[in-house]
């Protein structure tokens, strides 16, 4: 008996639905029925149907504040990641000549994301505080007279620690786009004359635009989503829009938190589908 | 009109001068600014890390920071030993069972899910959309809703269950796409012409489909590995009482203000590298026997 | 095993996809058992498409397929006796030489002692005998295909498909490797069913070449009937060596007809007794290139044995044993002498001098 060929594709991805639909379809759409019920404050739902939540989470200045602090860092991370990984995929694969270097060289980005994320976050504590490491060293060599506070708890520490957890992310498919550029295509630019600049803005960027959008995926989508990166290196001193959503559900206030994260899901698949416009993933992906 | 010749030759030395000549075995200056870069994201990549596995061996009388203050084990027997530092041991055990289990169930559900999309079907892009859609979700807000699902149905949540499913919802897609690229490499004619010399369907499945794509199978099992032992959010609504070890990190961080923690980091980074290494291992290992095999005659 | 006849008929066989696009059309064609049958035709034109029907690798929209005579339509290609070689080899990349080979053997369910025992008489017939625990990514292309070669027929097929080969291979090997198979055709006695591009190849090695273009069949027949007596402009342009000259009927007679290119005199072409033409009809006359003889303009002609057209020389390429001279005979069309190669440098013409091409009257042929 030979099945039809549809009905064995359905057969071979069933089990990917039947992790996909209770994991994934199903809580979302719990937390969007949450979001149009009420709560009576102390953990129960009441089944009713409110847009209040959303009137709440959509007029309130706190909401602006936050998604203005997470975009801000999404967009610094997006940046930094984008050209770190760049030029570290095009390093790999142009300038390193011997191929097992090359793959030796990307094993070797590779294998901190073997560890716990959040013991390598916490690892740039002793790096960058007061008494830290690159304060006493600045300090020693008299750079500087006073440690600089602004390199943790700050800002900058937490883009610092987004920026090292994540750039691998982009590393990763822009080194794929890039392997794959028939090198010939560059060689017959040297032909004609280009100049190095040329072939990189010309050759080079278009032909990794799959990658790059891959990358951006990636990053934006782990940033906007995340919560403890924000909160522990900023030292408290900014927030992000998961991280209300986390404490909203400390307090049990289930209906506005999960408001506020229909809300975010929606600008971050909005996010997505505009990357994704610029290239079709699924094609450059099974080719 | 004189003007234009003119032009023409200056445009010409121009594109000379900018053009690159053929390197006779040296670098050009490129190389050496984007190797630089390359060992600072190295050593920027691995400094941290490095300073903390030195920090773990801090003294007793030493601090959260350098300088180092001596040398000693204090902090790893106080790390498995002292009870508020809460349940370590049993959290490693459970995290290292449930990527095991994560693991073998990536590794069979990604390559069946690969064999699936290999043509079109009907419905596959809203399928392609699903794992998609739950690879950028929040993982946070994911993991609420898996709580308050399983609240609502009753069954409580636990880390061998709603906290496995959540932490598939992470891995599959991942590893369905690690497969597609996989895939893309397999030729097409293999399968058909096991199928012309009278291999069933299974047949081809044994022994030619897995044998060859071997390598990738090993990648998806390292990655699904990898995502599970280090998964935080979607965990950490679904993992009922009993932590696992990222959680259990995470209470610490908030909680514990001694190098304990750092001694956690290097232990939990050594048991990371052991097992990911043996992964790694293997693949070579299966390489390396296909070519000797051949070779030895 | 009792002999099987590998004959091959096929009837009304049919392949479009979504009903709009269709690639075979209403192909009808009787292989006897045995023989060395080529289709050959440009990418496109359907061959490959019937040589995977045949195989069971394609499922036809319509009509049949009859191996030693039973309908082989719906059964899968191990029930059919059909074995393919397929066009990059499709080696199984993990498994040396003689795995790849004991592969049939190894899922009929055969103990390894066995299977090894008739592969390794296999590997002697293909003479690989000190490569058989190489992988395929250590052979070269002539030695991948005889493995190739070496695992379809282990399974004693009744019918070998080849799908182009030849293609991947270099000139020398190419030569070569045609040995190889004429040898292996003649050794294993079955029908080989062989799709190429190249008429060269195609007229060297078959017993039956089949001309296709655009899911027909233009002209099946010897090798020596496709190339020497073309049916038509297709055939004839397709496998090289003739010149085609349309023109008008202007007179019949005598079983002779006159018609006259366009711009040109008129020349004279046998009738054949069965050719149903008229006067004023537009035909296609085929002269063979090498019946072309190059003379100087003022040379003498019969005009009762010799037709002549004035020309000029356009292209000389020296071809070794002879030398291909273009000319412009004829407006519009190529028009090529192959000169002998001794005749041609006893007198040589150089691009731009004016001739004479000339041939034997009965030498012309009428296509329909």
């Amino acid at each position: 008996m030979t099945l039809s060929r549809p009905l064995v594709s359905w057969l071979y991805v069933s089990p990917l639905m039947l992790v996909l639909i209770p994991f994934f379809v199903l809580p979302i759409l719990v937390v969007l029925v949450a979001s149009v019920f009420e709560t009576d404050g102390f953990g129960s739902l009441i089944p009713t149907f409110t847009l209040a939540n959303y009137a709440n989470v959509l007029t309130s200045g706190l909401t602006f504040n936050l998604y203005f602090e997470t975009v801000k860092f999404t967009v610094l991370t997006w940046f930094f990641t984008l050209i770190l990984g760049f030029f570290v995929a095009y390093f790999l694969v142009f300038h390193v000549r011997n191929q097992l270097l090359a793959i030796g060289l990307f094993l070797i980005c590779t294998v901190p994301f073997w560890t716990s994320n959040i013991i390598r976050m916490i690892s740039w504590i002793p790096l960058l505080g007061k008494e830290g490491l690159i304060n006493s060293a600045l300090l020693h060599l008299g750079f500087i007279h006073e440690p600089l506070g602004f390199l943790l708890y700050s800002s900058f520490a937490v883009v610092v620690a987004y920026v090292h957890q994540l750039t691998i992310f982009m590393v990763v498919p822009i080194f794929n786009s890039m392997a794959r550029i028939d090198k010939r295509v560059v060689e017959a630019a040297f032909d004609v004359g280009a100049s190095r600049f040329d072939i990189m803005r010309l050759i080079i960027v278009p032909l990794s635009k799959s990658g790059i959008a891959l990358g951006s995926i990636f990053v934006v989508s782990i940033v906007m989503g995340d919560f403890f990166v924000t909160k522990v290196m900023s030292g408290g001193g900014s927030a992000s829009v998961v991280g209300a959503f986390y404490e909203d559900i400390s307090v049990l206030q289930y209906p506005s938190a999960a408001a506020s994260a229909v809300v975010l899901t929606l600008v971050l698949m909005a996010t997505i589908s505009l990357i994704l416009r610029t290239v079709d993933i699924r094609k450059e992906i099974t080719r | 009109m004189s003007a234009a010749p003119q032009m023409l030759a200056s445009a010409r030395a121009r594109a000379k001068r900018r053009a690159i000549a053929p390197s006779r075995g040296g670098r050009p200056w490129t190389f050496y600014v984007l190797a630089a870069l390359f060992t600072f994201y190295v050593v920027a990549l691995y400094g941290p890390m490095i300073c903390i596995y030195i920090l773990s061996f801090q003294d007793v009388r030493g601090g959260l920071v350098f300088p180092m203050k001596g040398l000693s084990l204090h902090w790893f027997v106080d790390l498995f030993t002292q009870v508020r530092t809460g349940d370590v041991k049993g959290a490693f055990d459970r995290s290292i069972k449930l990527a095991i289990l994560v693991t073998a169930i990536t590794v069979v559900v990604s390559f069946m899910a690969a064999m699936a999309f290999r043509r079109r079907f009907p419905g596959d892009n809203i399928v392609f959309a699903m794992m998609i859609g739950s690879l950028v979700a929040p993982g946070l807000v994911l993991g609420i809703g898996v709580g308050l699902l399983f609240n609502a149905i009753g069954i409580d949540t636990s880390w061998y269950g709603s906290a496995l499913g959540a932490q598939l919802s992470w891995t599959l897609p991942f590893g369905v796409l690690v497969m597609f690229a996989v895939m893309s490499r397999f030729d097409p004619a293999w399968e058909e012409a096991a199928r012309d010399l009278g291999a069933t369907a299974w047949q081809r499945i044994r022994l030619v489909i897995i044998p060859v794509l071997a390598p990738g199978l090993v990648a998806v099992a390292l990655f699904g590995f990898t995502l599970s032992y280090d998964e935080f959010a979607r965990t950490l609504q679904t993992a009922g009482p009993q932590n696992t070890l990222p959680l259990e990190i995470w209470s610490m961080t908030l909680n514990v203000t001694s190098p304990s923690l750092y001694a956690l980091g290097t232990v939990t980074t050594i048991i990371s590298f052991v097992i990911i290494g043996a992964a790694l291992g293997t693949i070579v290992l299966i390489q390396k026997r296909r070519g000797a095999r051949a070779r030895a005659h | 095993m009792a002999v099987q006849r590998g004959d091959i008929e096929l009837a009304g066989l049919t392949k479009s996809y979504d009903g709009i696009n269709t690639v075979v059309r209403g192909i009808n064609l009787k292989i006897p058992d045995g023989a060395y049958c080529c289709f050959l035709g440009p990418s496109g034109c359907g061959k490959t498409t019937i040589l995977r029907m045949i195989a069971g690798h394609e499922d036809p929209t319509d009509g049949e397929i009859l191996i030693g005579g039973e309908d082989v339509v719906g059964l899968p290609p191990v029930e059919r006796g059909t074995a393919m070689m397929f066009q990059s080899y499709a080696l199984f990349p993990h498994l040396s030489v003689r795995d790849n080979i004991a592969f049939a053997l190894r899922v009929r369910g055969l103990s390894k002692a066995d299977r090894y025992r008739q592969t390794d008489a296999m590997i002697e017939k293909v003479r690989l005998t000190e490569l058989a625990d190489r992988l395929p990514a250590q052979l070269s292309g002539g030695q991948q295909q005889r493995v190739a070669l070496a695992r379809a027929a282990i399974t004693e097929p009744r019918v070998l498909l080849l799908d182009e080969p030849l293609s991947a291979l270099d000139e020398q090997l190419r030569v070569e490797m045609r040995l190889e198979l004429q040898r292996m055709q003649r050794e294993l006695g079955i029908t080989f069913v062989h799709v190429t591009h190249s008429q060269l190849e195609a007229i060297a090695l078959a017993d039956l070449v089949v001309v296709m273009e655009k899911g027909e069949i233009k002209q099946a027949g010897p090798a020596r009937e496709v190339y020497a007596s073309p049916k038509d402009r297709y055939v004839a342009e397709f496998l090289g060596g003739q010149n085609v000259l349309s023109g008008k009927v202007e007179t019949i007679e005598g079983g002779r007809l006159l018609f006259a290119p366009p711009d040109r005199k008129s020349i004279s072409v046998p009738l054949r007794a069965n050719a149903r033409v008229g006067v004023g009809d537009r035909i296609d006359v085929a002269v063979r290139r090498d019946d072309v003889a190059l003379l100087r303009a003022d040379a003498i002609i019969s005009a009762q044995e010799q037709s002549a057209l004035p020309c000029r020389v356009l292209a000389i390429e020296y071809q070794g044993s002879f030398v291909k001279v273009m000319l412009d005979a004829v407006a519009d069309e190529d028009f090529v002498a192959y000169v002998p190669e001794r005749t041609f440098f006893s007198d040589p013409f150089a691009i731009g001098d004016i001739a004479l091409a000339a041939w034997a009257i009965d030498h012309a042929r009428l296509l329909t």
